[in-house]
């Protein structure tokens, strides 16, 4: 019998090939959006599997609060460790400090490399359960050890053993390999751990680490703990909330509250706002889910119209079978298999469609995903979705078609009711509704990232070059190397800065100043520069003046930013002295002698912080600013950087970024949604027009023989392609009217989370509705227009 | 008996008025009869043909087939009853034009769940009994309208049943294919003592049959 259903299904598909197109086609590209959105989401959840004990392993949390405002992060002071395992060593199993993920130069014999990496204490590898490929799992316990990920040992050493070997590290210190762990796949936090080194190494290669050890107020690093197994994240939490705060001498003062992140929500779930966890990537996770799911229903959506519309050839069918003997049960069933099967032909092209995408989806993504052949997951999972959308998609027409009584079919009298289109209508409505919605939110999302990208930034971002000099070997190497640069020619000037112009490393407080309100708790960004900072980059000085090389006193100067002299109440801030509040620093007060328009550091879709440039007499510099000759090609401006550097580093790779591309970003995460978005939509539409496409088509033969009376009676062409485009084209109106309110309400919700936001203009709706429209009109037109052409004398002659 | 009707009406409503398309019809029908019913058109011919093959409903009055009470079975009862017992003949054959001779001939078996070998067995019978061995692999298009209409009494033969039922089945062919599709009713008739209920407007074929029932506005005369 099954067999019986079948044969007919694909003799239909096969008589009806444009159908059939229209059906599969959009059917399988509907399904490999899903498909695609599914591994995706699947990636995304998946993040950290890689960590065995992930449920049970955590980061230390803090919340603090300045002013009234909870800043909630991951960074923590030193002597927390102590207080940790002194007190409360019950509840962790293990517990780590660690450092931030830094690059560091690593060289063997005559290579050297630049790779990121970690100082951490040595539990931490057992902890995360590293897979060690040679060496020893407690390959930190040496202070000079040194563990390597499988690629770096690799670019090291080769096909040589890499354990017992010594490396320099900065070209500072020796270590001795003691470890090869294979790589942390890219989908899991610590992927830019490329070696691990013992945290107590750490402490030794820095000064002011020497003085962060005690200090709690120094909030510089982070701690990874893994729970004991009879204890709760929560718990845990609620035992050590206080530590911190009751430590600490004016604990009260930032109040600041401990907590674990789990590690399943490092990922998803790392957004804070005012002490609440807020979500984060897992906003991303509902989007696109749900984006997924429209699609699929706008796909199933054409099956059911299809099916639906050319119930009046398969009636017949109908009732000869049910004469024959036929329940209407085995009917449902009969044409629920003929929608399985649609849907699996559907399902087969779909993971060819996503076969042939995957890279491409990946690149745009930033994704490694593969396609899960060997995963029998994936096939159940697959098989699930391959029935479910059968059902979705084929139990309306199921339900719909095996409802004809037999009858009214076989007399020939049967014709389809005046209202049997409305669920048709509705169902295009839906369709329409949604690629309305989409193509409104895609309009929006593109114009907020150019909204934010057209931004004033402050400074001049191109031909602006900068070099990290993290290194110590770089330490009071400036003004030599200034000379040598602006003397090269491809440099017309330079500065350095203790954090990159794209980014705010520093933020302090704890200071004093004239007219200083009572109780004021400031924050502020704090960057160390050289006297030529603003001159390199382009910033306007906007009162009073900038450094100068020729004052003396100017290495106790300081510039502020526009938005910090507004922070800090002053009017007239030329002149005024900062100093810091605590007693036994000795530190001279600094004054303030120019304010620079704001720039951009942090996020362009922000307000710009307050900051100070402080004039940078320690050698502090962390990156060197070079403004490059605009009268040479950048690329031989870049050549001739790299001569001179090499020239004086010759042991330290040539790095190097555009400030321009680093900027750029920025705007990365939402350009991927913004390109992923306009894709999905460009296929929803797609989808939504091959099913209206197909239904005209419908439309045009049912009522041939109409439009055949009416040409006798005189109608020209044009009468009958306005009769015919007219219907659909009301369907897209009320779809129109019904997706503006929605798309304005969700969008309006995401652009909330944007302080610098664009205003939602109401020509944004009235053009996606004219697209819409026109996009209608161009579809229906094709069919519309050839019915409309047809001779009347062949169309009623028919009978 | 086969079947019996008592007090059969069928209406629709239409503008608040009852309009009857079957009005106090009583029918007793032996097994091996051959009956005709006539009449003009919208006399309720085939709405009768209808209600006997228990595809259509009636308001009122009992029905008794094989002295099962129609009316008081569920759908599903009905429809074994009539696959079991009932072949349809119609005036354009109604054949699917998806499916060859072969595979419309064994389409009634499948509802019947006759085992595989067995309906190969049947249907190679048919083909063979109505000579139409040669073009089991052709779709009903290919056939010309006698033909496709000797496939569709084939199909009504093929699972055995009591009574067959045939609206106008020579509506649609001419005098020679008519004649021919009568002859074998005649023959099923005699020979394999079907029963037969046919309606049609031409004298001729009623006289193939043993009793005539005339039908006017939905009444019997």
């Amino acid at each position: 019998m099954f067999k019986n259903y079948l044969k007919i299904a694909w003799r239909n598909l096969w008589k009806n090939k444009g159908y059939t197109f229209i059906n599969v086609g959009g059917l399988a590209l509907g399904m490999a959006v899903t498909l695609i959105i599914g591994l995706w989401i699947h990636d995304e959840l998946s993040y950290n599997n890689y960590f065995s004990k992930k449920d049970k392993i955590a980061q230390i949390f803090q919340s603090q609060t300045f002013n009234g405002e909870i800043g909630t992060g991951p960074a923590i002071p030193i002597p927390l460790e102590r207080a940790l395992r002194d007190g409360y060593g019950d509840n962790f199993k293990y517990l780590t400090m660690a450092s931030w993920s830094q690059p560091q130069y690593l060289e063997y014999k005559e290579t050297s490399i630049s790779r990121t990496g970690n100082f951490i204490q040595e539990k931490a590898p057992e902890m995360l359960d590293l897979n060690i490929l040679k060496g020893e799992k407690d390959g930190l316990r040496e202070i000079n050890s040194i563990m390597l990920a499988e690629s770096v040992a690799k670019a090291l050493f080769g096909d040589e053993e890499a354990v017992g070997k010594v490396i320099k590290v900065n070209s500072q210190y020796d270590m001795v390999v003691s470890a090869v762990y294979e790589d942390i796949p890219t989908n899991n936090s610590f992927n830019d751990a490329h070696f691990f080194m013992p945290w107590e190494k750490y402490l030794t290669t820095q000064d002011w680490l020497k003085y962060a050890i005690d200090n709690w107020g120094n909030n510089s690093f982070q701690m990874f703990v893994q729970i004991v197994d009879n204890a709760t994240m929560e718990k845990v939490s609620t035992t050590i909330k206080d530590v911190k705060k009751n430590a600490e001498e004016d604990g009260e003062e930032f109040n600041p509250q401990l907590f674990l992140l789990p590690m399943k929500d490092w990922y998803l779930r790392s957004n804070f706002e005012n002490g609440k966890q807020v979500g984060g990537r897992i906003k991303n996770v509902w989007l696109f889910g749900i984006i997924g799911a429209f699609v699929l229903l706008l796909a199933c959506i054409n099956f059911m119209n299809l099916s639906t519309a050319r119930s009046e050839k398969r009636g017949k069918e109908v009732g000869i079978r049910k004469s024959i003997g036929s329940q209407r049960g085995q009917l449902i069933y009969q044409f629920l298999s003929e929608s399985f099967l649609v849907v699996l032909v559907a399902f087969f092209l779909a993971v060819i469609i996503v076969l042939a995408s995957i890279n491409g989806f990946n690149d745009l993504s930033r994704k490694e995903i593969s396609f899960p052949w060997d995963s029998g997951v994936f096939w159940l999972v697959s098989f699930l979705f391959v029935l479910f959308t059968s059902l979705l998609a084929g139990s309306y027409p199921a339900l719909y078609l095996s409802s004809f009584k037999p009858v009214d079919v076989l007399k020939g009298t049967f014709k389809v009711g005046k209202y049997a289109g409305l669920p048709r209508k509705i169902l295009v409505v839906v369709q329409f509704t949604v690629s309305v919605a989409f193509i409104i939110g895609t309009v929006i999302v593109m114009q907020q990232i150019n909204y934010a990208k057209n931004r004033p930034i402050g400074y001049d971002k191109e031909g602006l070059v900068q070099i990290p000099t993290m290194s110590q070997d770089f330490s009071g190497k400036y003004e030599l190397m200034r000379t040598e640069f602006l003397n090269s020619g491809a440099v017309t000037e330079m500065s350095a800065s203790s954090s990159p112009t794209t980014e705010i490393w520093s933020n302090r407080n704890g200071y004093t100043w004239e007219g200083k309100p009572e109780g004021f708790q400031e924050d502020l960004a704090w960057t160390e520069v050289t006297p030529e900072y603003a001159k390199s980059l382009g910033l306007k000085i906007i009162k009073g003046r900038d450094f100068s090389r020729e004052m003396a006193t100017d290495s106790n100067a300081i510039l502020i930013n526009e938005t910090a002299m507004k922070y800090m109440g002053l009017t007239n801030p030329i002149g005024k002295l900062v100093k810091d509040s605590s007693e036994e620093n000795p530190d001279p007060p600094m004054k303030i002698i120019g304010v620079v328009e704001d720039m951009i550091a942090q996020s362009p879709y922000e307000p710009v912080k307050q900051g100070w440039y402080i004039y940078d007499k320690n050698g502090n510099s962390s990156y060197y600013n070079l403004r490059l000759n605009p009268n040479q090609s950048a690329s031989q401006n870049i050549a001739i950087i790299e001569n001179v550097f090499k020239e004086h580093f010759p042991d330290i790779p040539f790095q190097y970024d555009f400030v321009d591309q680093q900027y750029g970003k920025k705007f990365a995460s939402e350009e991927r949604i913004g390109t992923l978005s306009s894709i999905f939509t460009a296929l929803a539409i797609l989808i939504s027009c091959l099913g209206l496409f197909g239904l005209t088509s419908f439309v045009a033969e049912q009522r041939k023989k109409e439009i055949g009376v009416r040409k006798v009676l005189g109608a020209s062409i044009f009468n009958v392609w306005n009769m015919l485009s007219k219907d659909f084209l009301k369907l897209v109106i009320i779809s129109c009217f019904i997706a503006v309110p929605i798309a304005y309400f969700i969008m309006n919700g995401w652009l909330q989370e944007y302080p610098y936001r664009v205003i939602l203009k109401w020509w944004i709706f009235a053009l996606a509705m004219v697209g819409a429209m026109l996009v209608t009109i161009l579809t229906v037109s094709f069919q519309a227009i050839k019915a409309a052409k047809a001779n009347p004398v062949k169309s009623l002659r028919t009978e | 008996m086969l079947l019996q009707l008592n007090n059969i009406f069928k209406w629709v409503q239409q503008g608040g008025q009852r309009i009857f398309l079957l009005k106090d019809i009583n029918l007793e029908v032996e097994e091996g009869e051959f009956i005709s019913i006539m009449g003009p058109s919208g006399s309720g011919k085939s709405t009768l043909l209808n209600v006997i093959g228990m595809l259509d409903t009636f308001d009122e009055g009992e029905y008794d087939f094989l002295s099962e009470s129609v009316h008081t079975l569920k759908e599903k009862y009905r429809s074994n009853l009539y696959k079991e017992y009932i072949g349809f003949v119609f005036q354009s054959y109604h054949l699917l034009d998806e499916l060859t001779v072969e595979e419309n001939l064994e389409m009634p078996l499948l509802y019947k769940k006759v085992k595989g070998s067995e309906r190969k067995a049947l249907v190679a019978d048919m083909l063979d009994r109505f000579n139409i061995v040669g073009k089991k692999d052709l779709f009903p298009t290919q056939l010309s309208g006698g033909q496709q209409q000797l496939v569709g009494v084939a199909r009504a033969l093929i699972g055995k049943p009591k009574l067959i039922l045939a609206d106008e089945p020579t509506g649609n062919l001419n005098s020679q294919q008519s004649e021919e599709i009568m002859q074998l009713f005649q023959k099923l008739n005699k020979e394999d003592g079907v029963t037969i209920i046919q309606v049609t407007h031409s004298e001729k074929n009623a006289e193939y049959g043993s009793r005539i029932i005339n039908l006017l506005d939905g009444r019997q005369i």
